[in-house]
């Protein structure tokens, strides 16, 4: 899936270059190529033929108590991503979009809704900085933090992969994020449809009416 | 001055381009042509980092290296790559010759951190880049909505 998206963006960023290396007026006040990937609605969202269970992962929330998923969640339409504070780029990006498209939901469905940020960084993401930062973007989001291996192994059951926080050639920390969101139905509490980190709030407020209900985008 | 001089030239060459069809560098082309392009930065989750995105232009017949950025707003900045959601710090990015350098989301970014204010949507940030060769620039980075996406404009 992501190996595809690069495949493409590599295409694509070949094509604007062999366009401009051949002497089309490029104007440099002009919109760029957006070359990671953009909203293309059929690629940002994957419905799954086999839909995963939804982890089994106890850990602790922002408030320092015990969380469990499955209970918590149970019955709720449920979005889970895997990510990291200390993380510029996606991991705001992504949750800031689904705070967005949550408050275009009427609003007993936003109570319905439950937006779960787990973080791939336990080290530096303890209950109280999780809040703090989930606070930034909607304090009705859960955050999970606890035992890095438990939530490795949560990840993967749902086809995500990370690796634990390293330190690079000059001693920085460094994490890394899930590439995707996954929507687990309240219906049935399956994980059924993925979304990529391309995925705009456009994309997440036009499917959420959607996924409260357990339909298909 | 010396900017406005430098995007006449390019254009020229542009047009020397297009005629003879892609046949390499054009006369007078063995120096680097940089403009920037879209740049903006989403309004940050919290004051303690934040990212910043766009495209460097080479207009010129040779290759050239973004080595460094700085800005007012932050006590660093340095400079990402993304892959498989691994952030990975470089050194430097190269500009190939008559191509560009894009810092997009879910790919390269600027990253700011120790910032000293929490820029907000409608300011700008200003920042200026250093290169290999060519002379600095300065560049207004508007701060966009934290949601915000090219590809949407919103």
């Amino acid at each position: 899936m992501r190996k595809k998206t690069f495949a493409a963006a590599a295409l694509l960023a070949a094509a604007a270059l062999t366009l401009s290396a051949c002497g089309k007026e490029d104007d440099a006040g002009s919109p760029i190529a957006v070359v990671s990937g953009g909203s293309d609605a059929s690629k940002v969202a994957t419905v799954l033929d086999q839909p995963f269970d939804k982890p089994g992962l106890v850990l602790t929330d922002t408030h320092g108590k015990k969380y469990d998923l499955r209970k918590e969640t149970k019955g709720h339409p449920t979005l889970v991503y895997f990510g990291y504070t200390h993380c510029p780029d996606v991991c705001p990006t992504t949750m800031s979009n689904l705070a967005v498209a949550m408050k275009a939901l009427p609003k007993d469905q936003q109570d319905d809704l439950r937006v779960v940020f787990v973080t791939t960084d336990p080290g530096r993401d303890t209950p109280a900085e999780l809040g703090k930062w989930l606070k930034g973007i909607d304090s009705r989001f859960i955050g999970l933090t606890g035992d890095f291996a438990k939530i490795q192994a949560g990840a993967r059951s749902v086809g995500i992969a990370v690796e634990p926080t390293k330190k690079d050639k000059k001693g920085k920390l460094v994490s890394m994020h899930g590439t995707q969101v996954i929507a687990f139905s309240p219906k049935t509490d399956a994980g059924y449809v993925l979304y990529s980190e391309s995925a705009t709030v456009d994309d997440y407020t036009r499917d959420l009416p959607k996924l409260v209900e357990g339909a298909k985008p | 001055m010396r900017r406005a001089s430098a995007a006449l030239t390019a254009g020229a060459l542009a047009g020397a381009l297009a005629l003879t069809g892609c046949s390499g560098s054009g006369p007078g082309s063995d120096e680097a042509e940089l403009s920037v392009s879209s740049p903006y930065m989403p309004q940050p989750v919290s004051a303690d980092m934040a990212a910043g995105f766009l495209t460097i232009i080479n207009k010129g017949g040779a290759a050239d290296e973004l080595t460094s950025v700085t800005t007012d707003v932050a006590g660093q900045v340095t400079l990402h790559s993304t892959a498989g959601g691994t952030m990975t710090e470089q050194s430097s990015f190269a500009i190939p010759a008559h191509g560009r350098l894009v810092f997009a989301s879910g790919g390269n970014h600027l990253m700011f951190e120790k910032l000293k204010r929490r820029p907000k949507q409608g300011q700008t940030v200003t920042v200026k880049l250093r290169f290999a060769e060519s002379g600095p620039l300065t560049v207004e980075m508007p701060v966009k909505a934290a949601t915000y996406h090219p590809s949407t404009g919103h």
